[in-house]
């Protein structure tokens, strides 16, 4: 017997933990490597403008993620070249958006795409927005590009990770995903900002994680 | 009151009107306006009624800081008009009136019943009988409310929302001092914040001559990078977090270092009928004239014990308000430079005397001014009755310390300062300005770049210069002197007739007070609790000090031996939806959760959880499960990855059976004990290879569960590693007669009783979907527990409830699953167990392996529960009369209690009342007969002790 039950792999595609709360929102959805993804809100300019000049958000929860657990010296040793890496303690990390699987002996790999839901915030109020929800100090000395925060995100554990400047990326528990797109979305709508599709936030560089 | 020709700095702007409403008439204001000016401006003296005897109350402070101008302000109650611009439309009313503001015949209540209503009388009054308290608290607050507010959510028209900013350096004040320390701080370098609770930050410097200085700072300020939260009341100050309220949002300000600037209040005088519109302070006057260019009054008086006002006279007469006489308690007034000036003015100052009485009915229209002897009384004949519409007071200064009382700072009476200090300062608090002492303009400047600097510094900014500075500045700063208050007179509380109010907000006067010490309330903090003076709107800021001056007076006490209050947040009101932030409630929502919706399901919390209670029909559910088919969705069953090759040998510690004995593809049922033998959780585990096994916990118990696993494993530092995945697998159970046929036909797996036997699990793709299958049976029929990646939860879900559909297959919610797993008597822990409850207890003796090698959690106090039976059991019973006793009912022994109904439901298949109970030991043998009491109704029951359905387990092995 095998984890295989924890991965997607079905006929039809993977659903987001947000897939309810975005189709509510209005999002147009295409199939991508197997997900339903959320890729339009509105047109494309409109979307460009709010993470040009206010705030967005998207739902990125298909982004792969590997939970990788074992010694400090083992992490070390299968730390691949591609995809972010979050070190959450020294004998755990999450690998993101990683195309290989990292294989190391005595390594425990664990794909948690479906545990954590994500959503990627951009914009210059993309630091105003995470106030309204979230404790976390993420000003730009304080958590630059590539700095992971663990804490408490809208009164929920998860994670925000600084991608860029002015672009982070939240993950949180995958129940939670439609609380938290109703939480974002109230406080982001308010600040003049708007949900968009996964492409209006694509990262624009590789953040190589921390 | 009238509008003056154009002030220097004033702050409406004469070109553009707006209109808005008061108690539905149409009232012209300016652009700039607040609610008050325009109020005033508009003829109208008459604010507000107080609190308990509907006394008419005008303006007072100006800048938002007493409780005389609480209005309704679209809907909202409690808005502080003084400090609230106009806007367009505003819809604004009075409170706490009926029928009208100007008629008010609750104030009727309150002349008549006063003497009837001494302090503390509803203590007293309405003690007895108890049973009436509902009806006298109704009407109580009735009669002293303070606004309505709208019963529902959706009818409330404003949004109130948290904000979280970090920062270095945090200023309280936005004044002089305040401002330079922003300035500094910034200047050197800090991420600075300065929350100010005025419309612009400046201070009283704005209507007091500075207003260009201070609004050049704060454009330098800004300049700076200074974050200026205008209108943003700091509330309190909470080991460093400071909340700040500004209008619909707040703030939670975590900074390094804190300066407070909060300034320093001025003081009413307390005389009868001190509480007439027209008296106000002599600094809310000077407001309302410099920055809304409002004359105060056409005939105006004046009487203080100190500078200010006398500089409040020069300034108002300079206005165009004619002034009658200013009465300064200070013997040598006239021989004062400031006294001079006023003399020079032709203006009649009297030295050595104050205000004694008022009279007017909706304002005041005469005071009596008289000499005051060394002993605070009026000099007999030397009175004096002079016309008025204005009575301005400034009885000194006290310095808004609270802030820095709550942050830790001492409350001292200073002699020489003539007030209360905050001294002994914490750890990164640093004071500015006149709370510190520095009234003076330039001393305030200095004090502020201080404070500022030494923020900073101590965030490490700055090297040997910036030290060198600071301690350069703080000799400059030490050789300045305090400023000094003058005591005000002592009031007696019958001189002259008429209520002396020592506190506004809650219509407390200085008989109170003295009433409060004769009845033995004669400490600063039972008064306040008798009293209820400093306990309204204000926070104690015109309150404080009058108070502490009565109870001195009666008791004969010194000022310092009374000391003052304990300062407690908030130090502004704050709307209760503030604190509570948006409402939205985390919840945890399974990948099928929109399908239940569809399908019509009651959702209920269930921890953390929205939960499908049932889809409309709990019995027929369960009935359904038992005759056809059933589909459940359990996803919110804790989940557990527990791998590596201690994973078993762990599992062994944590649970009191063995669990490394499992073959791969195997299920056991395990509980959790705690050290002392009790049940936390239970659920199963499942095997998945050598070094994997896949545990599910309750529903309620998932976080704790992980967190007790990874504390032990930390603990025993085993090879193990374990995942909660709870969130990220969806789980659904099909239960029920026709489940395998159901099963046959999503899945290439042989799903015969042989190939797939109980408490067997297996991987298999149920419509391409790689699932784990567990076949267990809560519900007491053929059930499969499938689980897989939540992604493909909602497509598991169709693709079941699709090959079941002709087979009758039902989904089927929480409830029916309780009623069905009452019949098999299978525990929900935390419901049919408690603290206490052991497996012994539980009727789950047979999962205690005392004999096996490993070391268990709760073993040693099993070992020694194991020596004697236990004194109460759970058993099944049944109720012959049908009757469905309470969960939580009382089992009784004799007359005593002696147990309690765990668990009750109607069984729609055995058409019967069935439950669990705890009873007594004597009680717990097949057919016993039991007494349950429930809420006075006696109900007979039939204890059993094996399950109601199925008790041999065929039906679930089948």
């Amino acid at each position: 017997m095998s984890l295989d039950f924890l991965s997607v792999g079905g006929r039809a595609a993977a659903k987001s933990p947000l897939a309810a709360a975005t189709a509510a929102a209005g999002a147009s959805f295409e199939i991508r490597g197997g997900w339903e993804l959320a890729t339009h809100f509105a047109e494309a300019p409109v979307e460009a403008q709010a993470c040009r000049e206010r705030v967005a958000w998207a739902d990125v929860s298909h982004m792969r993620k590997l939970e990788l657990q074992g010694t400090a010296e083992q992490l070390s040793a299968a730390r691949p070249h591609d995809g972010v890496w979050l070190a959450l303690t020294p004998e755990r990390a999450l690998l993101l958006d990683g195309d290989e699987i990292p294989v190391a002996a005595g390594l425990h790999v664990l794909d948690v795409t479906s545990q954590l839901g994500a959503l990627r915030i951009g914009g210059p109020l993309a630091r105003e927005l995470f106030a309204r929800f979230c404790a976390l100090d993420l000003r730009p000395h304080v958590t630059p590009p590539g700095v992971l925060r663990p804490g408490s995100v809208a009164r929920t554990p998860g994670y925000v990770l600084c991608e860029a400047p002015d672009r982070y990326l939240m993950l949180f528990g995958a129940a939670y995903g439609a609380y938290l797109w109703e939480v974002v979305s109230d406080a982001g709508t308010h600040l003049g900002g708007r949900a968009v599709g996964v492409d209006a936030l694509a990262p624009t560089e590789t953040c190589s994680g921390a | 009151m009238r509008r003056l020709p154009t002030q220097p700095g004033e702050r409406i702007d004469r070109e553009s009107s707006i209109a808005f409403t008061f108690d539905g008439a149409p009232v012209s204001a300016y652009e700039g306006d607040t609610i008050a000016s325009a109020l005033l401006a508009s003829g109208r003296h008459v604010l507000s009624r107080s609190f308990k005897y509907h006394r008419p109350r005008g303006e007072l402070c100006g800048c938002g800081q007493c409780a005389n101008s609480l209005m309704q302000v679209d809907g909202a109650p409690g808005v502080r008009a003084c400090a609230t611009p106009v806007l367009a439309g505003m819809r604004v009313e009075h409170q706490n009136a009926w029928p009208s503001l100007d008629l008010d015949l609750m104030s009727a209540a309150g002349k008549l019943a006063s003497p009837f209503m001494p302090v503390g009388f509803y203590y007293k009054t309405f003690i007895r009988p108890r049973r009436l308290w509902p009806v006298y608290e109704k009407a109580l607050r009735h009669a002293a409310g303070l606004g309505r507010l709208p019963k529902r959510q959706q009818e409330r028209r404003w949004r109130t929302e948290y904000r979280r900013r970090h920062c270095d350096v945090l200023v309280i004040g936005g004044g002089i001092a305040g401002l330079c320390a922003a300035l500094r701080a910034a200047q050197l370098g800090a991420d600075v914040v300065l929350c100010d609770e005025d419309l612009e930050p400046g201070g009283v410097q704005l209507a007091e001559g500075g207003g260009e200085r201070v609004r050049e700072l704060a454009a330098q300020a800004q300049a700076a990078g200074v974050e200026i939260l205008s209108r943003g009341c700091a509330l309190g100050y909470f080991d460093g977090l400071v909340p700040v309220w500004q209008g619909d949002v707040l703030h939670q300000v975590r900074a390094r270092q804190h300066v407070a600037a909060t300034g320093a209040i001025e003081q009413p005088l307390i005389f009868p009928e001190n509480d007439l519109p027209g008296i106000m302070l002599a600094g809310g006057a000077r407001r309302l004239a410099a920055l809304y260019a409002l004359t105060p009054g056409s005939a105006a008086v004046l009487a203080c014990v100190g500078d200010a006002g006398l500089e409040a006279a020069l300034a108002l007469h300079a206005a165009g308000v004619r002034i009658e006489a200013v009465a300064d308690l200070r013997p040598d007034a006239h021989e004062l430079p400031v006294g001079a000036r006023v003399v020079e003015a032709g203006i009649a100052l009297l030295s050595g005397a104050s205000v004694v009485h008022a009279v007017g009915r909706r304002g005041v229209k005469r005071v009596t001014l008289a000499r005051i002897g060394r002993d605070g009384a009026a000099v007999p004949g030397s009175e004096q009755e002079l016309e008025c519409d204005l009575l301005a007071v400034s009885g000194g200064f006290v310095p808004a310390s609270s802030l820095l009382l709550q942050a830790g700072a001492r409350a001292s009476y200073d002699e020489t300062a003539g007030r209360f200090l905050a001294q002994e300062l914490p750890p990164g608090v640093h004071a500015a300005g006149s709370v510190a002492g520095y009234e003076d303009r330039d001393a305030a400047e200095l004090s502020g770049a201080l404070a500022g600097a030494k923020a900073a510094h101590a965030l490490g900014i700055g090297g040997e210069s910036l030290r060198r500075e600071l301690a350069e500045q703080g000799a400059r700063l030490q050789a300045l002197p305090l400023a000094r208050t003058s005591s005000p007179p002592a009031c007696a509380s019958g001189r002259r007739g008429g209520k002396a109010f020592v506190d506004l907000d809650e219509d407390v006067t200085v008989k109170d007070v003295e009433h409060a010490a004769l009845e033995g309330f004669d400490s600063i903090e039972l008064s306040k609790r008798y009293t209820t003076a400093t306990m309204g709107p204000s926070q104690g800021r015109f309150s404080q000090l009058p108070a502490v001056r009565a109870l001195a007076a009666k008791t004969g006490s010194q000022l310092g031996e009374i000391g003052l209050t304990t300062a407690r947040p908030p130090w502004s009101t704050v709307p209760l939806g503030a604190l509570a932030g948006r409402p939205l409630e985390p919840a945890r929502r399974s990948a099928i959760h929109a399908r239940h919706r569809e399908l019509g399901a009651t959702v209920r919390w269930a921890g953390e959880w929205r939960r499908a209670y049932d889809y409309g029909e709990p019995e027929g559910e369960a009935l359904a499960v038992q005759e056809s088919a059933g589909l459940i969705d359990v996803s919110t069953l804790g989940k557990l990855i527990v791998r590596g090759p201690d994973a078993g040998e762990l599992l062994d510690r944590l649970y009191p059976n063995t669990m490394s004995t499992l073959k791969p593809g195997r299920i056991r049922y395990g509980v959790l004990l705690s050290d002392a033998g009790r049940i936390t959780d239970d659920g199963t585990v499942c095997r998945l290879d050598e070094e994997s096994f896949y545990v599910t916990t309750t529903s309620s118990g998932a976080s704790a569960v992980e967190q007790w696993f990874s504390w032990w494993l930390a603990d025993w530092k085993l090879d193990a590693h374990l995942s909660d995945v709870t969130q990220g697998v969806c789980a659904v159970n099909l239960a029920g007669p026709r489940a395998r046929q159901i099963l046959a036909r999503t899945t290439d797996l042989d799903c015969g009783a042989d190939a797939f036997p109980y408490l067997a699990a297996r991987q298999a793709e149920i419509a391409g979907i790689p699932c784990l299958l567990l076949r267990i049976g809560f519900v007491g029929e053929v059930g499969y527990e499938i689980h897989c990646c939540a992604a493909h939860g909602e497509q598991l879900w169709d693709e079941l409830m699709q090959a079941g559909a002709e087979l009758g297959v039902r989904p089927f919610g929480l409830e029916p699953q309780r009623i069905l797993r009452l019949q098999k008597q299978h525990i929900l822990v935390g419901q049919d167990t408690d603290s206490e409850s052991t497996p012994y207890g539980a009727g789950l003796e047979w999962i205690v392996k005392l004999d096996k090698p490993q070391q268990f959690i709760g073993r040693w106090a099993l070992e020694h529960a194991a020596e004697r039976a236990p004194e109460q059991r759970l058993v099944g019973f049944t109720v012959p009369s049908g009757q469905l006793p309470s969960e939580g009912a009382v089992v009784l022994d004799g007359a005593a209690p002696a147990g309690q109904v765990s668990s009750a439901r109607r069984s729609p298949k055995l058409r019967s009342t069935i439950g669990m109970a705890w009873v007594p030991a004597s009680q717990a043998y097949e057919q016993a007969r039991i007494t349950i009491s429930d809420g006075g109704l006696m109900i007979e029951a039939v204890v059993t002790t094996k399950p109601f359905y199925d008790p041999e387990g065929a039906v679930l092995r089948a």
